[in-house]
């Protein structure tokens, strides 16, 4: 359901009725004039359960806004769950008692500018292992400043994650079309998202040499993102497509600095895509998820809003994509999402990761 | 590939298998020891149960036939190998040799022969980190308990002077008031054992102050400030008895950084022992200093008895003394040791039987 009232006791009120006493996901566009603190309070006293995140932008349906309230009820919830201090790994992932022969789905938004990401799904993964899917995004405004991002009924924070553990059934299509120029190289120095030496040499250097060869374009002052944001490092994953993350900028001392991290030693390799490759992954990414799925009732897509800023006026073709090839098979479903800062899911399956300019589309039954 | 990055078993486990299953793009890892038929589990992501059972002939002869990897189709006969709850999905086990197994899973197929080989190199040089990893903690909680032994029995020791001193005053008092009250009804050779029995409780005094002494030397904090050596020989004379036949040379003597109640201690045992233990009709003693680069290295030479180079070591030993003598406890070249050693010097003798003897000791500058 998508809001765009702005009055606390309109939205109230209509979170409530489409609630019917489950609790919801929220996902608020960054533009919305609304106080979520305000909010917060007014959704407590009517006891509703409730996470949600802020996002640059937010998907319904076939729109893509920058103000509006989307809402999804969330069934069979076993638990709603805040993490503080995301950065500083000082928290204990709370227990919960699966039920062996239950499918479960467990949704979560985390502060997309945050650090140590890696470590909060990392967490997640160990503690509940493969008893559960795993799919969400990085919350954040696109003015890339740290801010409060993702609330529960407890309140409204920063450095924190929210998530929620529900007895469903879920299918995940995960891609990102974004095809290797050159590689494997490795990052043989790293902290956090910081690429400090790539094959013992200064980063910056060898990823100018590959990038200006194959754009035929320089690198100055000040155009470092205008052209980086078609080259992406790819983390070489073997029988899965790789883990893109995203060059943002580049010190003076010549270190690329990433949106989310990555180890010493990974494997990488430089990345480029064009309009028809990153549209055609994100179709690709929706027919994965439905070849599974016997009757979902509900879509969500997570995309990364750097793909908006690649695709600019085409983006609306890359949610078409996915829109029309969920429709074709589930003409009722109902579509909405988030542009996000990372995306979070695990490819088959597997391991969990934080991925960049990446399309991740979940089916709920 | 992270190894050997550190040497704690947990903190090396994560780094190494969540990147192997990040980019093999599995599900789950663990590691079990063998012991005395049993099988124990040392680590698990994600996290599971603790397993230390008796291992089963079916897991025996699996067990048995890996000589370096193999790759099986998981099924319920391997139920106890995995803390984790696993249905279908392949298994590959990896000897770590000493160091036990190491299990990777995958539900999907995503583990083939070639990866193992491809993995086989990093998983040895993984075991032989595992090793060192044993091999730190062995050693780190062996230095742990010798210190905690340590502070024991100086506490100890610190304890049973104090107790013993208690006593011992009460003998000395006891035996010198039975002297004068009862001087006329003790013939000679009653006055001679009485004479014994406190010049015993005298050794005894000193030699329990010795023990206290050597059991503070570097317990308390030690202020280091300039003390002038000469000042400090001057006050140690005064309160030792040099005997008339014994002369006190003294050459060049620096002002070196230390403590001087600490510092007085060990000239005034060095000094004392060279007058206990000289024969001649005209002894000698000669204190002097020489300058080295960094250090001081000073000397007290006699013209006593000299000492057999096969007891070099043994002096300095608590307890140990070359001759049953009421003056010497044993404990006065181990209380100079002990000091030396606090301030990071040296200490070591030359001597000759009959002719004399020189300690030698540093004090850094």
């Amino acid at each position: 359901m998508l809001i765009t009232t702005v009055r606390i006791i309109e939205i109230v009120n209509l979170i409530s009725q489409h609630a019917k006493d489950e609790a919801v996901l929220i996902s608020i566009g960054e533009h919305t004039e609304v106080d979520i603190n305000e909010l917060i309070i007014a959704l407590n006293s009517v006891n509703l359960k409730f996470i949600g995140g802020l996002f640059p932008k937010v998907v319904h349906e076939n729109s893509i806004l920058e103000k509006g309230i989307v809402i999804n009820r969330l069934h069979n919830v076993e638990n709603l769950f805040l993490v503080h201090n995301v950065s500083k790994k000082e928290y204990r992932i709370p227990q919960v008692n699966f039920d062996k022969n239950e499918p479960y789905s467990l949704f979560t938004y985390v502060d997309g500018l945050t650090s140590n990401i890696s470590y909060y799904l990392s967490e997640l993964y160990e503690t509940y292992g493969m008893r559960t899917n795993y799919f969400g995004g990085g919350a954040g405004s696109l003015t890339l400043e740290q801010k409060p991002c993702v609330f529960s009924n407890e309140g409204f924070y920063q450095d924190a994650a929210v998530f929620c553990v529900m007895r469903m059934q879920s299918q995940i299509g995960v891609r990102h079309g974004w095809n290797k120029v050159a590689g494997p190289f490795i990052v043989t120095k790293a902290e956090g998202n910081i690429i400090k030496e790539i094959n013992w040499e200064n980063p910056f250097k060898v990823y100018k040499e590959v990038v200006e060869l194959h754009a035929n374009k320089q690198f100055t002052n000040n155009n470092f993102f205008d052209i980086a944001k078609g080259y992406p490092f790819g983390i070489v994953k073997d029988n899965a497509e790789c883990i893109v993350r995203d060059p943002l900028m580049v010190n003076d001392l010549g270190e690329i600095i990433c949106v989310g991290e990555l180890e010493d030693n990974t494997l990488v390799d430089i990345l480029n895509g064009n309009e028809n490759s990153l549209i055609q992954a994100s179709k690709l990414a929706a027919e994965e998820s439905l070849e599974q799925a016997i009757s979902p009732t509900k879509a969500i897509i997570i995309d990364c809003i750097s793909r908006v800023l690649f695709l600019e006026d085409n983006f609306d073709q890359e949610l078409n994509a996915i829109t029309q090839t969920i429709k074709e098979k589930h003409p009722n479903i109902s579509i909405s999402g988030a542009l996000t800062l990372g995306e979070i899911s695990s490819y088959g399956e597997g391991f969990l990761d934080f991925y960049n300019k990446t399309v991740v589309v979940g089916l709920f039954e | 590939m992270a190894i050997g990055k550190s040497l704690d078993y947990k903190k090396s486990c994560d780094s190494f298998l969540k990147l192997v299953l990040k980019r093999k793009n599995l599900n789950a890892a663990w590691i079990i020891e063998t012991k005395e038929k049993r099988l124990i589990s040392k680590y698990s992501i994600p996290r599971g149960k603790e397993i230390n059972i008796k291992s089963s002939k079916e897991i025996d002869w699996l067990l048995s036939t890996i000589k370096s990897t193999k790759l099986i189709k998981y099924d319920d006969r391997y139920e106890d190998l995995a803390p984790i709850e696993i249905k279908d999905g392949n298994l590959a086990i990896f000897t770590l040799k000493d160091q036990g197994f190491l299990f990777l899973f995958s539900k999907k197929n995503n583990l083939r022969t070639k990866d193992l080989l491809q993995l086989q190199s990093v998983i040895d040089t993984f075991s032989i980190n595992l090793k060192a990893c044993k091999v730190f903690a062995e050693q780190h909680n062996l230095l742990s308990n010798l210190e905690i032994q340590n502070q024991e029995l100086s506490d100890y020791a610190h304890m049973v002077s104090h107790d013993l001193k208690s006593p011992l005053r009460s003998i000395d008092g006891l035996t010198m008031w039975l002297h004068e009250d009862y001087k006329d009804k003790f013939d000679d050779y009653g006055k001679q054992q009485l004479r014994l029995i406190r010049s015993n409780v005298d050794k005894m005094d000193t030699l329990i102050s010795g023990i206290l002494e050597y059991s503070t030397i570097d317990k308390n904090q030690v202020d280091t400030y300039d003390v002038d050596i000469n000042v400090l020989i001057d006050d140690t004379l005064s309160v030792l008895k040099i005997p008339e036949h014994i002369a006190i040379i003294r050459k060049f003597l620096p002002v070196v950084k230390g403590d001087r109640y600490r510092l007085q201690q060990l000239f005034q045992n060095l000094i004392d022992n060279a007058i206990n233990f000289n024969d001649k009709a005209n002894g000698y003693i000669e204190i002097g200093a020489l300058e080295k680069d960094e250090f001081w290295e000073f000397y007290v030479q006699d013209n006593g008895k000299g000492i057999e180079n096969v007891y070099f070591n043994k002096i300095f030993k608590t307890f140990e003394s070359l001759e049953n003598n009421l003056k010497s406890t044993g404990m006065g070249l181990s209380i100079v040791k002990k000091i030396v050693h606090l301030y990071e010097g040296d200490i070591w003798l030359t001597s000759e039987p009959g002719k004399g003897t020189t300690f030698h000791f540093t004090l850094k500058k």
